[in-house]
């Protein structure tokens, strides 16, 4: 199992990350005319125009950077994903009938062609 | 004589004698609730002993000394049939529900019924004990549903708001066909096989595993599903666990869903079909589950605004890495991976019971001291309620797994064994944490931000409220600081008695 210095490995990924992150950032600066250095305070918005069209529940988020390319897509899917997450909750007995036979019929499927 | 016998005889007594002792006075009644708790919490911890210190599987036969009938040579007695993960579970049931009965008598001080209530709580109990000391099927499908009813029941005991009645109604239908799939399942096996007892119908099926055995098996597994709240069948949890009074949140989402879920899966998956399913199949089938269980359900947590609810998806969450550990131990059954996954998802459900409940009883004294559950309406708690928000940010840091917390180790474990079966099931493990953890912090930053309006005037609770808080509080921090013994000596070997199947059957068939 894991020993004590293969902690070590999560410091390496975490590098590997931070890495990764700045060579996107400064390709999203030289490749794009939206993407530009505003310096400390940016707000980080939804649409690359409207400045008050912030995110829900990070309105107090601030960066360095404004414009409507990398970060702004990966923030707009993120938030996207959210707005579906909380759609998917319709409360309807009939749903939840469903989704108990589709589970049911998913594990059975599976065990009758592999188990 | 075993204490076997009065970890049921003990709850059931109190259930049913409790409206008489009531007529006696209210403070008699609540007495009577905390005394039949305390029993029960005292002969569990004696099980789990015996057990630990022996490692032997114990064996109570209702009515007779032998499960064997006379003149044949199987079983044909109801068995309880006890390991140490059975006991491990009684004594988490038995602990958790002696807490939220305590914190019950302050909480519940102004509802009317009480009777029923204290009644139900300890019949829930009862229920749960009763699954996870069973050794035969259909004992366990009666006492699952025992569990049902009094949690239904309980969902919809406010019922003079529409959320609990609401609530209520949706949980009973979907858990009753639930139920009846488990109930489908175990009639399958018993016309396939002709027996209950689960030691005996593993020796069977290892013989003659036949495809009615697979039907029983999906049956069994999606409707334990649904009763362990994976996702996709986990909306149920999302409205029920919300709507019931604090104190019965704390077991639903800190028991019900283990005892009466999570368990049984285990138990049935190792112990019963172990010897005759594809192991890998039934593996991957609950990791697939098990993935979607911890993003959606960590990642739902993260958008809501209601209290209440942000703790009912956490929980969802939370039962994906239950599942994650257990999938593991199924597919790399016979390995140390196996075990390591196997004893992580054990104590990640100990831990869990113990994080959530304190969750849970922490949302019941906000909603009690200010009348709101609403996150927007909560901010700066920090300064008028600072007991509370201490525990709730140990009770957070716990369940996002910060060392030196109890959620440290069994999630590790859990991180461990993921990442070295499949790394893949590692990332996803971590992103359900990073969810996890911005749900929570979200929270505290509601807490210690500034203080609005309507928390100026909030108070502390009262010290029945406070006491089941900070022991639980000390549960995480004690647990927190000696991870790998409890690890080692008691979450392992629970592990490896449970992949232990030709042990659980000899147990009871070893006179056959």
């Amino acid at each position: 199992m894991f020993g004590y210095w293969d902690a070590l490995y999560f410091v390496y990924v975490f590098t590997i990350g931070l890495i990764i992150a700045y060579l996107l950032m400064k390709w999203a600066e030289r490749v794009s005319s939206g993407t530009r250095r505003t310096g400390a305070g940016a707000k980080i918005f939804l649409s690359g125009e409207d400045q008050d069209n912030v995110i829900p529940q990070f309105e107090h988020f601030r960066g360095y950077f404004t414009g409507r390319h990398i970060m702004w897509g990966l923030i707009r899917g993120i938030n996207r994903m959210f707005i579906a997450f909380r759609r998917e909750h319709t409360g309807l007995l009939g749903d939840y009938v469903n989704y108990l036979l589709i589970t049911i019929a998913l594990v059975l499927g599976a065990l009758i062609i592999w188990g | 004589m075993s204490v076997l016998p009065l970890v049921i005889i003990i709850p059931l007594l109190g259930a049913f004698s409790l409206p008489i002792v009531g007529l006696l006075g209210k403070r008699i009644r609540e007495a009577w609730a905390l005394l039949i708790s305390g029993a029960t919490l005292g002969v569990t911890s004696k099980l789990l002993y015996n057990v630990w210190s022996t490692k032997e599987t114990l064996v109570y036969t209702l009515g007779a000394k032998s499960p064997i009938g006379q003149g044949v040579n199987f079983p044909v007695r109801i068995v309880w049939e006890v390991d140490l993960l059975s006991a491990i579970m009684a004594f988490t049931i038995a602990f958790v529900a002696f807490l939220a009965v305590l914190y019950s008598i302050e909480y519940m001080k102004h509802d009317t019924g009480l009777e029923k209530y204290y009644v139900l709580i300890l019949v829930l109990e009862l229920g749960m004990l009763g699954i996870v000391l069973t050794g035969d099927i259909f004992n366990f499908y009666v006492f699952l549903e025992i569990m049902s009813i009094a949690s239904y029941a309980l969902v919809a005991f406010r019922n003079d708001t529409w959320e609990g009645i609401e609530a209520g109604i949706k949980y009973m239908f979907v858990g009753s066909l639930a139920s009846s799939f488990i109930l489908l399942g175990i009639a399958l096996l018993y016309g396939q096989y002709g027996t209950l007892t689960m030691a005996y119908l593993a020796e069977k099926m290892e013989a003659n595993f036949t495809l009615t055995g697979k039907i029983a098996l999906a049956f069994l597994i999606g409707g334990l599903l649904f009763k362990s709240g994976a996702v996709p069948v986990h909306m149920w949890l999302a409205d029920a666990h919300p709507a019931a009074p604090s104190s019965i949140s704390a077991m639903l989402s800190g028991l019900v869903i283990k005892a009466g879920g999570v368990y049984v899966i285990a138990r049935i998956a190792f112990s019963v079909f172990g010897m005759a399913v594809n192991m890998k199949t039934l593996g991957w089938v609950i990791i697939f589950f098990a993935c979607l269980t911890l993003i959606v359900g960590n990642a739902m947590a993260v958008v809501q605004t209601d209290m209440k609810r942000l703790l009912a998806f956490s929980s969802v969450g939370q039962i994906g890495y239950i599942l994650l550990g257990l999938g593991i131990g199924l597919a790399a059954y016979g390995t140390k991976v196996g075990e390591i996954a196997t004893a992580g998802a054990i104590y990640h459900t100990v831990n869990h019971a113990i994080i959530k409940a304190l969750l849970f009883m922490i949302a019941g004294v906000v909603l009690h001291e200010l009348g709101t559950k609403d996150l927007n309406e909560l901010s700066g708690l920090a300064k008028a309620m600072p007991k509370t928000t201490f525990a709730f940010i140990i009770g957070a840091a716990a369940i996002i797994g910060l060392p030196p917390l109890n959620g440290f180790a069994s999630k590790w474990l859990l991180y461990e064994s993921s990442a070295l079966f499949n790394p893949f099931l590692g990332a996803i493990a971590i992103i359900g944490t990073a969810f996890c953890t911005a749900a929570y912090i979200r929270v505290l930053y509601t807490f210690l931000g500034r203080p609005s309006e309507k928390v100026m005037d909030a108070k502390e609770p009262g010290a029945a409220m406070l006491l089941p808080i900070f022991v639980l509080v000390a549960a995480i921090i004690i647990m927190g600081l000696f991870p790998w013994q409890i690890s080692n000596k008691i979450m392992i070997p629970a592990a490896s008695m449970l992949a232990n199947i030709k042990g659980y059957v000899m147990a009871v068939m070893g006179g056959a």
